[in-house]
């Protein structure tokens, strides 16, 4: 999904911010990235001893499913920096991706759910 | 594997209550990431010559809702200033909808977000926040001054308030609920 750029007054004004691109192992944040700030991962049983400490770090984390916008927050990286960590996570068999969100929402069931467990509040 | 998760995005004017929001119907207490952005005069596609130009870290306040054993329901609050807009694309991408936090001492701190949210056809409520008990407008004169269209459901509430987030909340998902509905063919 595209949007359209923001042409309100403040752009003039402030100018326009975008993401600075990082270099992480070779690939750069967050172009390479498909993952959204909310998509969970699971750490998957697989031994990590070759892995980079911060990379461990990462998949001791998500002992139980997290969210990378989560990661980021408890390991203190910008989203940017974790996005392309956990994605080579992921490539590399370290951790499972779940859903993300929905990219169209049309799933009435999914927002009936939603609903029922907000009323639980 | 099967674990989805689904986003809501509160905005609203610097200081209209979005932290205060999420906090109060979130499991677990606020969390902050962080975005490095840079500043850019030029389309977001070109990013060439980006080098040198000052760069910021703009803050993201989360909450998180199990909703089920594999949904669980995150909140992500906009930063504060309008001008960081890449964040709410990507805040915005793939979200139920949003709930525009509205401040009556300075009503049109929110309309950057209403026109954000109008314009991309993305679901929201607006929430106005009573700070001082009594508000000074009717909701007519607040759905004049953030020339909100009729359909917009448009709640009371007190952020701090947990049934009254809650409220806003649900209100927002039977409002996105109900837009699918009425798009679907009889
Ligand atoms: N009286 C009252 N105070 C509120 C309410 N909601 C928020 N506040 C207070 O207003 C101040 C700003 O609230 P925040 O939740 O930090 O606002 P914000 O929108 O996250 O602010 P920024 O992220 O800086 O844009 C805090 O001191 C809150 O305690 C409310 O419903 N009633
Ligand atoms: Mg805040």
């Amino acid at each position: 999904m595209t949007f359209d750029t923001w042409d309100g007054d403040d752009e003039s004004a402030a100018g326009r911010f975008v993401p600075l691109y990082v270099l992480v192992n070779g690939r750069t944040a967050p172009r390479d990235s498909t993952l959204d700030l909310a998509t969970q991962v699971v750490a998957l049983a697989v031994d990590t001893r070759r892995l980079e400490p911060e990379y461990v770090e990462i998949v001791n984390r998500c002992a139980n499913w997290m969210s990378v916008a989560e990661i980021g927050a408890y390991l203190h990286l910008p989203l940017a920096i974790t996005k392309v960590m956990v994605d080579v996570l992921v490539e590399q068999g370290y951790l499972g991706v779940g859903s993300p969100a929905q990219q169209k929402i049309i799933d009435l069931h999914l927002l009936d759910s939603v609903l029922a467990g907000l009323e639980r509040l | 594997m099967d674990r989805t998760s689904v986003k809501i995005v509160v905005a609203g004017g610097f200081g209209t209550g979005k932290t205060t929001l999420v906090a109060s119907v979130s499991e677990i207490p606020p969390l902050t990431t962080e975005e490095i952005l840079t500043e850019a005069s030029i389309g977001v596609d070109d990013i060439t010559g980006v080098e040198g130009k000052t760069t910021t870290t703009v803050a993201l306040d989360f909450g998180r809702i199990t909703i089920s054993p594999d949904v669980v329901l995150y909140l992500f609050g906009t930063p504060g200033q309008d001008r960081f807009w890449f964040m709410w694309d990507e805040l915005a991408q793939g979200a139920v909808g949003a709930i525009v936090l509205v401040d009556t001492r300075r009503l049109d701190s929110s309309f950057p977000a209403v026109d954000y949210f109008e314009r991309r056809g993305i679901p929201f409520v607006t929430a106005v926040n009573r700070f001082f008990g009594e508000c000074a407008y009717t909701e007519e004169e607040i759905r004049g001054a953030l020339e909100l269209d009729p359909r917009v459901p448009l709640v009371w509430c007190d952020a701090r308030d947990r049934p009254s987030s809650k409220l806003a909340l649900v209100t927002l998902v039977r409002h996105a609920m109900s837009r699918i509905t009425a798009k679907a063919p009889a």
